[in-house]
């Protein structure tokens, strides 16, 4: 290897170091700073206080957060075996219908989760658009706008990303584990129970993102469980921002409670994988052989598949999608399409939708280059150093966005800053840098069951047969990584594209991103445009999560997409 | 070169060290008149001029055989269709032609083994790295496979260095075994020497005993270079002589190794024997039966070979030829 580019190599983990201190770790310490030196960033008189954590434990706060916490654990366990039973069905047995499965989960993905829970308000509240239709329950009424609505909208959002954490490990499960298991006197549940530890990095990675997406998340506690009257921890954080005068530090004291949640689901993590390898994709891996099932079987598969579709899209889609077909007010059920002429007709939506795709693909490029990395630290290298990086990657998971948010506030609006030249505040690049720091903790969990499957033999041989260090890399890894980045990059970039609290806290004057517009127009009461806003654009990112795949079976090498096919024996 | 050594003795280690794949923290590596590595300098695998076959075959699952096969050929510059040409041809020659297409994964483990033999061939480097490439396979398919890579590597031209916990699998294979123990080279020679005159104690007993006895010399060594041998605690029907792994030593407390070949059975009755012992277990080898003998008081002596089988349990006179007796002083 030349000299200048051994240098350039050498530069290059420092630099990334440097870059996740810039865009997570500063502006998360800037804001945590908050609850015990409000003088550091002039929110109070103190330099030292430990009365705004005192109160975090007390009155409402307390109340929000231990219902946020009982809440997250239920909605990511049952995330969890929801997800994995649909993944392990698509890829193991012969389920009708499997390939749109995949597909579907990503429409359960990609909406924002104020999304369909305002679809199940809108359809269940006193009068929503069941009244509406002349359906009148009361208890049903009450079961949804309550713990339960709340447990049931978190635990169906948690199900996409169990599901392809889990669908990426079992591509490179291959079937030689489960034959010997079988050939051991094994039943076909005794072989599972076996096999299924294989995959434990995904499951615990399943957990730990359902869990942190569940406490962090703000869609479902500024709608549902606001509705219901069923206080969580992040709606009560953003009330203590939006309200006059905002209390950042009390917002900071309870974000430290955030983060302290988190470190359960990582000791059990970190506990889960201790001592192991996990290493078993290589290129001895046998494909899958997929179990037939039987009409009973297959029946009971089928109508469990049909069943999550119905709540996680069915229920929510329909009160959205009939609200956007309904005036604002009213007891009549009269459908039309004005407020869908009104979108198309409407320059305020063509200008934001662009913009939101273009912060989308950026954001999303450059995130799977850096979760790539930080996947590979986190499986590979086990350093004091490493180990903090996990515990800083899935304490910005559990950070709500709106905190995030409010750290690039205070970080990057520091008047030293401004005195030696760097003005982000309010800048597209201020926004797009928070994208990145938001959507890389969860996008390097995404592929850290992938990258935890790679035998580190593939580069050495390919090195070892001339090729350089980057050419290794590109013919020997890159193939096999081909489509779990490519997952990671739908998700991220969809994620971007309907994303709320960063965008409505950093977004430049005058250059709303979508989901600011469309937020616009609902908490101005414009229920009915603002549903048929968020409708179109759920179509849009369809087309082109659909479009990207689309692309990739028709032009990747078929090599690389037989990789964690399975075949019908 | 075969290296040989039990795990942990550094084996893989020094060949990955060799290959450029991990860097040394002290002493050099030279290829030929080049020094590939020091503290200090460390020339990356790619530049080196080498093959590997891996233990786990490392082939490249979404590749097809023959671009597994070709993908070595990138390294001397030339085209595309050139490589997978001159691909098909290195797989016939390790007979996998009809395969080129396939996948690894529909391979059977001699096949993927092959596979992997034919890359590091292809490329036409002047040293071959084997690491245990025949340790996942079974017993038939594993000495055909030697067969294979011996050959092979021989009309190839080039040289290799192979490393094994297998000691049969040395000795066939090897024009020189070095072995390692706990990351030193005690031992390095042509496989007929180190059989028969082992280093140390640890390379007699890696290379194969039949068992060991604390002894003591009676005598300086005779002009045959055996000397008389007391075994503790084991008196001998006929004076037991031995050859002295120090020549020159004088009488001296040591260590009586035995071959396997060195052992004869007969008759407990026949006079003919050094001591009587027990058939604990015998089995059939294809060269004949293989016995087991307990010896009162003493370790069992295992890997006596015989025309004749003796059943378990019966009594059995034991003969030992000097030949394959060392004694080494402790």
């Amino acid at each position: 290897m030349s000299h200048p580019v051994r240098i350039v190599g050498r530069l290059v983990m420092p630099a990334f170091w440097l870059a996740l201190v810039l865009l997570i770790l500063a502006p998360c310490a800037a804001f945590l700073a908050l609850a015990v030196s409000p003088r550091l960033f002039d929110q109070g008189g103190q330099w030292f206080t430990l009365s705004y954590l005192r109160g975090a434990f007390t009155g409402t706060t307390f109340v929000a957060m231990t219902n946020s916490i009982w809440v997250s654990c239920v909605a990511a366990v049952f995330g969890t075996v929801v997800g994995g039973s649909i993944a392990w069905a698509v890829a193991r047995t012969t389920l009708p219908g499997r390939r749109l499965v995949t597909g579907s989960m990503w429409l359960a993905l990609l909406l924002p989760s104020w999304l369909p829970s305002i679809g199940w308000v809108q359809l269940f509240q006193a009068d929503g658009v069941m009244y509406r239709m002349g359906f009148d329950y009361p208890g049903i009424t009450n079961l949804i706008l309550g713990p339960f609505g709340v447990v049931l909208v978190l635990g169906l959002r948690c199900v996409p990303f169990a599901y392809l954490a889990i669908t990426a490990a079992l591509a490179g499960l291959g079937q030689e584990f489960d034959d010997a298991a079988r050939v051991h006197g094994a039943s076909r549940l005794s072989a599972l129970r076996v096999v299924v530890p294989i995959i434990q990095p995904a499951i615990w990675a399943a957990l730990a993102i359902g869990f942190a997406e569940s406490v962090s998340d703000y869609g479902v506690a500024a709608t549902l469980a606001y509705s219901a009257n069923f206080p969580l921890a992040t709606f009560e954080l953003f009330g203590q921002i939006n309200n006059f005068p905002a209390n950042f530090p009390a917002a900071s004291a309870l974000g430290w409670l955030l983060v302290a949640t988190i470190a359960l689901p990582l000791a059990l993590q970190a506990r889960a994988l201790r001592g192991r390898s996990y290493a078993v994709l290589s290129g001895r891996t046998r494909q899958a052989v997929r179990r037939p099932l039987s009409l009973g079987g297959g029946t009971l598969a089928v109508g469990g598949i049909l069943l999550f579709y119905i709540l996680a899209l069915g229920v929510p889609a329909l009160g959205a999608v009939s609200q956007s077909l309904l005036a604002d007010f009213g007891a009549s059920f009269h459908l039309s399409f004005a407020n869908y002429s009104q979108v198309f007709h409407s320059s305020t939506l063509t200008g934001p939708l662009i913009r939101s795709m273009k912060y989308g693909a950026i954001t999303a490029s450059v995130t799977v280059v850096g979760g790539f990395i930080i996947a590979r630290l986190l499986t590979k290298v086990r350093t004091k150093a490493v180990r903090m990086l996990d515990f800083l990657m899935l304490a910005a998971i559990a950070l709500p966005s709106v905190l995030f948010a409010a750290g690039y506030i205070f970080a990057y609006n520091l008047p030293f800053l401004s005195s030696i030249g760097i003005n982000l505040y309010q800048t597209t690049t201020l926004l797009i840098f928070a994208y990145i720091a938001s959507s890389l903790p969860l996008n390097s969990r995404v592929l850290v069951g992938a990258v935890s499957q790679l035998q580190p033999s593939l580069t050495d041989a390919a090195r070892a047969h001339g090729a350089g260090p980057i050419t290794a890399w590109l013919r020997g890894v890159f193939p096999l990584m081909s489509k779990p980045l490519l997952v990671a990059w739908l998700l991220t970039f969809t994620g971007v594209f309907l994303e709320l609290p960063i965008s409505q806290l950093l977004y430049a004057p005058s250059q709303p991103p979508l989901s600011v517009a469309i937020e616009d127009n609902l908490s101005n009461y414009h229920f009915g445009v603002g549903l048929a806003q968020s409708v179109v654009a759920v179509a849009i990112a369809l087309v082109v999560v659909g479009s990207v795949l689309g692309v990739y079976r028709l032009l990747a090498p078929r090599g690389w997409r037989r990789l964690g096919e399975a075949t019908n024996r | 070169m075969v290296l040989l050594g039990p795990s942990g003795s550094g084996k893989t280690t020094l060949l990955r060290c060799l290959a450029g794949i991990e860097r040394i923290s002290a002493g050099s590596i030279s290829l030929g008149d080049a020094v590939v590595a020091t503290r200090n300098r460390h020339l990356p695998p790619e530049d080196r001029d080498l093959a590997m076959v891996f233990q786990d075959y490392a082939l490249w699952p979404h590749m097809i055989v023959r671009d597994n096969v070709a993908f070595a050929l990138r390294r001397r510059g030339i085209g595309r269709s050139a490589r997978r040409a001159e691909a098909s041809v290195v797989l016939g020659r390790v007979g996998l032609s009809a395969l080129e297409d396939r996948y690894p994964s529909q391979l059977s483990g001699g096949e993927q083994q092959r596979v992997a033999l034919a890359r590091a061939l292809a490329g036409r480097t002047g040293l071959i790295l084997f690491d245990e490439p025949l340790s996942n396979l079974d017993a038939n398919l594993r000495e055909r496979l030697r067969i294979e890579i011996s050959s092979l590597v021989r009309d190839a031209g080039a040289t290799a260095i192979y490393i094994t916990h297998d000691q049969a699998e040395a000795f066939a294979l090897a024009d020189r075994v070095g072995v390692l123990e706990q990351g030193r080279l005690v031992q390095l020679g042509r496989p007929e020497d180190i059989y028969a005159s082992p280093a140390t104690p640890f390379v007699a007993r890696f290379t194969g005993l039949a068992g060991e006895f604390a002894a003591r010399t009676r005598s300086a060594a005779a002009e045959d270079g055996t000397v008389e041998v007391e075994v503790d605690g084991l008196p001998m029907a006929r004076p037991l002589r031995a050859r002295a792994a120090r020549s020159g030593a004088g009488p001296h407390e040591g260590l009586l190794t035995i071959r396997p070949t060195a052992i004869d059975l007969c008759r407990h009755d026949a006079n003919e024997h050094h001591l009587v012992g027990t058939v604990a277990d015998v089995a059939f080898r294809d060269r004949g039966y293989e016995h087991a003998i307990d010896i009162p008081g003493h370790p069992r002596l295992t890997g006596v070979l015989s025309d004749i089988r003796v059943g378990r349990g019966d009594r059995v006179g034991v003969r030992f030829n000097p030949t394959g007796c060392l004694v080494f002083p402790t």
